[in-house]
């Protein structure tokens, strides 16, 4: 399909815009879980969004008689149910003996269990405005709308803003924990904003790409960053650009190629740009280091070969 | 009297219900460089981490300068034992040496020509001015060192704790950093330093602490450092025999 029918499509559009924001908002935001190895937490999130989500719905459906599939009220849902999860997680490595992914996997079963159970509820239930709920699991691109795109702009910028105003203290707590406490900046207070910021960039995408494979938005793009640049600065920036354009190309894709799912498709495009990155990067390429390692390693055999032969 | 640049109070501190330091009365005079020497499981670090509020002790408080630790923050300076950082993190040696700066900005106000400046500056007296640019992971355990003595010496405090600074790291980077340490001492800075190397602590300290999860003894260097007290501080089995006998 040629970009003029395309950006005609107000659909395709919205599907392009809302994909976008997505992959830089979650770009730029994942840096930071990547660098506090906590890529994983992310993954407990996004699961444990689910049931958030669906009780947002019910809340707003059986209480208060309104459209349950309002964006913003997804979030608020998703924002609470994920951050308790990741809550919960950390409860249970800090107070028992049981190891931090353990933790994570009880976490993110538990609260995924309770929103699966919550989602056949839901559809069982004569409940209006429920069509497409079950989107949620893997996303629907096609269903934003431009309030969704309203929400997911303003949540985001919102997210970005306070990575930019807390700039010089997200970066040292990430980096020296210790440091950090030492010169007085309060690390609950720190983190709360950090992992608030992290869930926000998470739970955008759920509309659009759903639970189960939003963590490929915010792990794989870092990841590729990482390989090009040695400052945080420019990995922010970098990962928030793959994190753009994968996702905006993908969606351009997805829909060309007609009735391939736009999540998936992101999500292979990331995966490409991150291998690409891993081989091409001028200082990390895993292919120039293994030829120099072995290049290396054969002239020490030489060495080790001659000095035997010597003796 | 003379005010200590810190002093503890019956500080004691236990690992679950294992106590690992038992009512510890310490105290730091104004200036100079305090070592703290003791066996392997005498407690030093926990000392120094109790001291700051990184450890919660069971009993006893701090003060520093006459002060809590909350108000005399900007004053005190740690260097934790083989800075336990992501050695991959995205930052390079001249913008870790600017983060010393970060205790005086405050919350939001980033850091400036000003404040890059002053690292340079810190790089330049530990020896470490050329590396600015290299990311961290691209030193060598000394240099790693030196860079984060530079971030210490940026954030400019009147006194330092030091984690045994010198673990595996050159002899350059070692006479380096002892230099510098001896240069804060003369300009009545104060520093307390966890040091295990025994041959060497009457080489830069003028004040010694022996410690085995109390105070075995404290004060001026010769006069502490003795083979009697360092007997008493390591019980028989544990390592100081050879030092001392090599002394005799």
């Amino acid at each position: 399909m040629d970009p003029i029918d395309f950006f005609g499509n107000h659909v395709f559009r919205m599907v392009f815009l809302g994909t976008t924001t997505i992959g830089i908002v979650s770009g730029a935001l994942g840096t930071f879980a990547y660098l506090r190895k906590q890529s994983l937490i992310s993954d407990v999130i996004s699961h444990a969004a689910l049931p958030g989500a669906l009780l947002a719905f019910l809340t707003a459906v059986v209480v208060f008689g309104i459209n349950g599939q309002n964006m913003l009220l997804l979030v608020i849902g998703a924002v609470i149910t994920g951050t308790l999860s990741a809550f919960f997680a950390n409860m249970i490595a800090g107070q028992t003996k049981i190891a931090i992914d353990t933790a994570m996997a009880i976490s993110l079963t538990t609260f995924f269990g309770f929103g699966m159970l919550l989602l056949r509820i839901v559809t069982n239930a004569p409940l209006p405005g429920k069509g497409g709920i079950q989107d949620y699991l893997f996303g629907n691109a096609a269903s934003i709308t431009r309030a969704d795109l309203t929400t997911s702009v303003a949540v985001g910028a919102f997210a970005l803003a306070l990575m930019i105003v807390f700039w010089k203290e997200f970066a040292l707590r990430t980096f020296d924990p210790v440091l950090s406490t030492m010169l007085g900046f309060r690390a609950r207070l720190i983190d709360t904003l950090m992992f608030g910021t992290i869930v926000i960039a998470i739970v955008i995408g759920i509309k659009a790409v759903g639970f189960v494979l939003m963590v490929a938005f915010i792990v794989t793009p870092p990841a590729a960053a990482r390989q090009w640049t040695n400052r945080l600065s420019s990995m922010v920036i970098l990962s928030a650009v793959f994190g753009g354009l994968g996702s905006g190309f993908g969606a351009y894709l997805s829909i060309s190629m007609g009735n391939v799912p736009t999540g998936p498709m992101i999500v292979l495009l990331l995966f490409a740009i991150f291998v690409v990155s891993l081989v091409a990067s001028p200082k990390r390429s895993i292919i120039v280091a293994g030829w120099r390692h072995a290049k290396a390693r054969h002239a020490l055999k030489q060495e080790l070969l001659a000095e035997g032969e010597s003796r | 009297m003379k005010m200590d640049a810190c002093e503890t109070r019956d500080l004691s501190v236990a690992y679950r219900e294992e106590p690992v330091l038992r009512r510890v009365n310490f105290r730091v005079p104004v200036g100079g460089i305090m070592g703290i020497v003791g066996p392997n499981g005498a407690g030093k670090s926990t000392l120094i981490k109790a001291m700051l509020g990184l450890v919660t002790p069971l009993t006893g408080t701090s003060e520093f300068f006459g002060e809590s630790l909350n108000t005399v923050r900007n004053r005190v300076g740690y260097m934790p034992q083989s800075a336990s950082v992501d050695w991959d993190f995205p930052t390079t040696v001249v913008d870790l040496a600017t983060m010393g700066t970060y205790g005086a900005l405050g919350w939001f106000r980033r850091p400036g020509n000003a404040e890059r400046k002053r690292a340079m500056d810190a790089l330049e007296q530990t020896g470490m001015q050329d590396f600015a640019m290299r990311q961290i992971g691209e030193l060598s355990g000394g240099q790693k060192q030196r860079a984060f003595l530079a971030r210490a010496l940026v954030q400019a405090p009147d006194l330092y704790f030091m984690d045994e600074p010198f673990q595996g790291i050159d002899a350059k980077s070692q006479d380096a950093m002892i230099g510098v340490l001896k240069e804060l001492g003369a300009q009545g800075k104060t520093v307390v330093i966890v040091h295990h190397h025994l041959g060497s602590v009457l080489d830069f300290c003028d004040h010694v602490t022996l410690l085995n999860k109390t105070i075995v003894a404290s004060g001026s260097g010769p006069e502490t450092f003795t083979t009697e007290n360092i007997r008493a501080t390591y019980d028989s089995s544990n390592g100081a025999e050879t030092f001392l006998t090599a002394a005799e």
